[in-house]
C-alpha cells in the first residue's frame, strides 16, 4: 500500500485513525506491516502490499 | 514458465474465485466515468477483479478499491489498482470520497441453492436481491465528501424500486443515469447524490 492510503483509512470498529508500523517497505510502497488503531489499539495486518481491515471475527477465509 | 504463462494460470485460478467483467461491470464504469474528474477520489466497492476502478482511474482520478473477498484483492492489485480489504465502506475514513461506484451482488437466491464460496458471495444478494446493496445504501454517504455522489449497479432483479426508497431514506435523492436491456434483466446504473446538495437531480 502507499503510505498516502493513511490519508482515508481507519479503524472499521471504532472509526478512529490508524498508526503504520512498517515491516518491510519496497522501492514504491509498504509491503508488510501494520495498521493500530490510535483509539482501541486492534491491529490490522498489510501483507503483500494489502491492508486487511477487516475485523477480527471477519478476518478468516 | 514465462510471465505470460504465470499470468494465464493466474487467470484461470481468479476465475474461479472472482467475479470477471461482464455487461453490468461494462454500464457501471461507462456511466461513472462522466461523472469523475481528474483528480477526484473515487472508491470502487467490491471491486473484484478491478475492472471498474481501472477505468475509472483512466480519467485521472485516484482511485482504491475495495474487496471483501481476498483473491479479489490480490487481482484488482495485480490490475494496479491500489485496493483495501474491508467489508463495504467500513474500513474508510468520514467524507473523503468524491465518487463512490458499486457493482453489488445482486441475485436474488433461496437458502437452499446458497454455497458458501467466493464467486457464489460475490453473485448472491440473499433472498431478496438487497442483502448487500441495502447496508450499503445506509453506509455510504459517512465517507462521502459534501457534493459527492455514489453511482450503484441495479438490476430489475434485486428491485429498483426498493433500492430507490432505500436510498431516499437514506438522505440521497436518485436518478437513472444508464439502462440496459438483457435477456432476464433490466441493469440500470442509479446515481445518489446528497438530497440539498445543490447539483442534486431536478424533479421531472
Amino acid at each position: 500500500m502507499n503510505e498516502s492510503l493513511l490519508e482515508i483509512v481507519c479503524c472499521p470498529l471504532d472509526k478512529h485513525d490508524l498508526d503504520l508500523e512498517v515491516i518491510q517497505r519496497t522501492d514504491e510502497e509498504i509491503a508488510e506491516g501494520r495498521l493500530v488503531c490510535t483509539e482501541c489499539g486492534e491491529e490490522y495486518p498489510i501483507e503483500d502490499g494489502i491492508p486487511n481491515l477487516l475485523p477480527p471475527d471477519m478476518r478468516d477465509g | 514458465m514465462t510471465n505470460e504463462d504465470n499470468g494465464e494460470r493466474n487467470g484461470n485460478d481468479f476465475a474461479d474465485h472472482v467475479y470477471q467483467p461482464a455487461e453490468d461491470s461494462a454500464l457501471l464504469a461507462d456511466a461513472a466515468c462522466e461523472g469523475i474528474d481528474a483528480g477526484q477520489r473515487v472508491l470502487d466497492v467490491g471491486t473484484g477483479s478491478g475492472y471498474v476502478a481501472a477505468r475509472a482511474a483512466e480519467t485521472g482520478a485516484r482511485v482504491v478499491g475495495s474487496d471483501f473477498n481476498p483473491h479479489a484483492c490480490q487481482q484488482a492489485r495485480e490490475n494496479d489498482v491500489e485496493v483495501v480489504r474491508t467489508d463495504l465502506v467500513s474500513g474508510f475514513a468520514e467524507c473523503v470520497f468524491d465518487v463512490v461506484t458499486f457493482n453489488p451482488p445482486y441475485l436474488p437466491t433461496k437458502p437452499e441453492e446458497r454455497s458458501d464460496d467466493w464467486m457464489e458471495r460475490a453473485l448472491s444478494g440473499g433472498e431478496t436481491g438487497r442483502a448487500v446493496v441495502t447496508p450499503f445504501v445506509d453506509a455510504v454517504s459517512r465517507v462521502l465528501r459534501s457534493g459527492g455522489v455514489v453511482f450503484v449497479l441495479v438490476s430489475s432483479l434485486t428491485g429498483l424500486d426498493e433500492v430507490e426508497a432505500r436510498a431516499r431514506k437514506a438522505g440521497f435523492e436518485t436518478e437513472e443515469v444508464a439502462e440496459e436491456s438483457h435477456f432476464f434483466e433490466r441493469l440500470v446504473v442509479l446515481k445518489l447524490v446528497a438530497a440539498g446538495d445543490p447539483d442534486r437531480p431536478r424533479p421531472p
